[in-house]
């Protein structure tokens, strides 16, 4: 009690550094506490995942500070290419962070990722640094990619990017999942894609293959409402995401809340990793922002929806009333958080505005493996490039 | 009118003309990502002009079957680079279809729309030039336009062609290129390539974005080195119109031919295989072919990867002074 009146009345007086007020209130906090969370609705499945979820103070804040540091991320890319620094494509998935932290915090590192070009939030929980991936926007040497790949292609350890076409990297997880079946690792494979991917007909050769073959391979579909410009009801026979496996085990989650999805992913990796072969989780989930920078998202929808959703739903913002709400931090303290990480994001862009450009060799390197180096057929006599592995 | 609006009048004229005509792809009802379709849903209804999901394949496949049955089909794929899920409908369905079927069938009435080249920020899938690839294909006509005036006309061509036609639309000129185009429809006839400027030296062959190009290149050689050059807008690049082009180099004795697309098995080098065929004697100096590099289209490198005025004017001296 008295610990409680002393640190209020520190932090009401003076901005203390975060160490010392974390001394004082931290015996304020509880551990860990339990949550009930929204029912999946499954099909083909006669058990889903559990609908209490337990989290602890210290997840939750890396939960929030990962969450925090997406949305800061995305809003910084969006200030950077409205500077003109970032050109090309740009999506920004601010609004989907649950989705993101969640789905990592179900798996193990040595899973495997695969998405679509909506993948910023992907890069970083998978492990690639704010710095490189900004620096990859801006196309710079250190970016992930070196620079090449741009905001639609940054990879990193059992991350396999960042797809610009269209549903084409279903198949490809899918043959992900095949070699971890091969090498019986028990490792999955979460393959991502879109609403608007969905009616891709790729995706249904997919399914049948992991099906067939008893694919450890998870399939998601994140579907945010809308494919580009076009809502679900428009573009889909059906828009039950999750039952459009046919065959497949389905499952609808809330991709607003963290929790939910971390406890869909636990279920559904799970299942793959007991053999019991593939399955499809429909994450529903919305963007703040257009389909990429060209677009304003107000023209399909209404400013009323995304409002809405941002003050009714916002994943950060569900996060931080659960912890402040059951004493697994105080307001001040994620406060805290977010002063740290806007400071971060600042660091890394001005990194990123500041590193040089690949240098003009890039240009011919990595088309094939090659030893000798070949050179690259080209218009220009003066500039000979080498292809290098 | 700029290109897009040329394209959105010739659409216009087409759906006045021919009550079988029906427009669709991915987001055109509402005008389209680049405003070719702005209005004609309104006018002419949610049954002629509609949205397909996001399936390339589907959506030619589609196209072919409305198209056998005699209704004309104005097919868009979004970016000429998400065009390869539909490459098999493409090359084995729609180019073979009045050849195996012994003219019983066809779907000449289709027409597919693209837009293509590269745009400055397009990066890796949203630049590509494929023309090449559907060039191999017999079947099929493919045809680029460099203007407004020149898209207005070929597009309606296209559409009353009797064969299917893939019609490439650089996507860099929509709103960059603007021109006096007419209201009402008018035709320009396919596989006739167009000489824009007559000249004695080097004949120069491009079509779409990279005609501009070469113009420019045209009057930098007549002001620096006093040469001549002939400038020749291919216009079709299946069937191409061989005759304008050999004629061109029988006259100059040099041919420069230039594209965004690859180097290696891109479509200059057809019109160069073809001219040493019919021209050798009257040629002066290999065949140059000035082309983007054999690598994927990169993010960073555009400028130096786009076979710009000062590389082909370079390649242009380099046959002057062989």
């Amino acid at each position: 009690m008295l610990a409680a009146a002393v640190s209020r009345m520190l932090s009401d007086i003076t901005p203390k550094p975060a160490t010392s007020r974390v001394l004082v209130a931290s015996c304020d906090y509880s551990n860990d506490a339990t949550f009930e969370i929204k029912k999946c609705d499954l099909y083909r499945l006669e058990d889903g995942p559990p609908v209490t979820a337990m989290l602890t103070r210290e997840d939750g804040l890396k939960y929030y500070r990962m969450m925090q540091t997406i949305r800061r991320m995305e809003l910084k890319a969006d200030q950077l290419y409205k500077q003109k620094f970032i050109r090309g494509f740009c999506h920004l998935c601010d609004g989907q962070e649950a989705c993101y932290v969640g789905l990592e915090a179900g798996i193990n590192p040595s899973d495997h990722i695969i998405t679509s070009y909506r993948a910023h939030g992907f890069c970083y929980t998978r492990g690639l640094s704010v710095r490189s991936i900004l620096a990859e926007l801006t196309g710079r040497r250190s970016g992930c990619a070196k620079g090449k790949g741009g905001s639609m292609h940054m990879y990193t350890k059992n991350f396999y990017g960042g797809n610009g076409i269209v549903g084409a990297q279903v198949p490809l997880g899918a043959g992900i999942a095949l070699a971890c079946k091969y090498k019986e690792n028990k490792e999955v494979c979460l393959t991502i894609y879109g609403d608007g991917a969905a009616n891709q007909g790729q995706i249904s050769e997919a399914y049948n293959m992991a099906a067939v073959w008893n694919l450890p391979c998870i399939f998601i579909c994140e579907n945010n409402r809308y494919g580009m410009g076009t809502s679900v009801e428009r573009a889909a026979a059906s828009t039950e995401y999750y039952k459009r496996g046919n065959f497949l085990p389905g499952l609808k989650v809330d991709g607003m809340d963290v929790l939910c999805v971390r406890e869909a992913t636990k279920f559904a990796a799970d299942y793959c990793r007991s053999g019991k072969g593939p399955i499809l989780m429909e994450l529903q989930t919305y963007r703040y922002h257009g389909h990429s920078m060209s677009d304003p998202g107000v023209s399909y929808r209404t400013r009323e929806e995304i409002q809405n959703v941002r003050s009714k739903s916002d994943p950060i913002m569900l996060l931080r009333d659960k912890m402040v709400n059951n004493k697994l931090a105080s307001v001040e303290e994620l406060k805290g958080i977010d002063v740290e990480v806007r400071q971060s994001i600042d660091e890394a862009a001005q990194f990123a505005t500041t590193d040089p450009e690949p240098s003009l060799e890039d240009l011919g390197q990595h088309i094939y493996s090659s030893n000798p180096p070949f050179e690259i057929r080209g218009v220009n006599q003066c500039i000979k490039f080498k292809s290098v592995s | 009118m700029n290109l897009f609006q040329a394209v959105t009048s010739a659409l216009d004229n087409s759906l006045a003309k021919d009550p079988t005509a029906v427009i669709f792809g991915e987001d055109v009802a509402f005008g389209g990502v680049f405003r070719c379709t702005v209005g004609l849903r309104d006018k002419y209804g949610k049954d002629r002009v509609f949205n397909t999901p996001l399936c390339e394949q589907g959506i030619v496949g589609f196209g072919i079957g409305i198209a056998v049955t005699g209704a004309t089909a104005i097919a868009e794929i979004q970016f000429a680079d998400y065009i390869f899920p539909a490459f098999d409908q493409i090359v084995n369905e729609a180019a073979k279809y009045r050849y195996r079927s012994g003219d019983l069938f066809n779907c000449g009435s289709l027409t597919i729309r693209s837009p293509w080249g590269c745009v400055g920020h397009g990066a890796l899938y949203h630049s590509q030039s494929p023309e090449a690839f559907f060039a191999h294909c017999p079947g099929i006509k493919v045809v680029v336009p460099r203007s407004p005036f020149q898209a207005k006309g070929l597009l309606l061509s296209c559409i009353e062609d009797k064969n299917p036609c893939i019609f490439f639309e650089p996507k860099i000129l929509y709103r960059a290129a603007v021109e006096q185009v007419p209201i009402e429809p008018y035709n320009i006839p396919l596989s006739q390539a167009e000489v824009i400027q007559e000249g004695s030296d080097v004949t120069l062959v491009a079509w779409g974005t990279q005609v501009h190009v070469i113009r420019e290149v045209a009057s930098m050689a007549q002001e620096k080195l006093g040469v001549s050059c002939e400038v020749i807008d291919l216009r079709t690049i299946l069937p191409w119109d061989v005759d304008t082009v050999c004629k061109s180099v029988v006259k100059t004795g040099r041919l420069l031919v230039s594209h965004e697309a690859p180097l290696t098995g891109g479509f200059a080098s057809e019109i160069s295989s073809t001219v040493q065929e019919e021209c050798f004697l009257n040629l002066e100096a290999p065949i140059s072919r000035v082309c983007g590099y054999d690598t994927p289209f990169p993010h960073i490198f555009e400028p130096f990867y786009i076979p710009d005025k000062w590389k082909c004017y370079d390649a242009l001296r380099k046959m002057i002074n062989y």
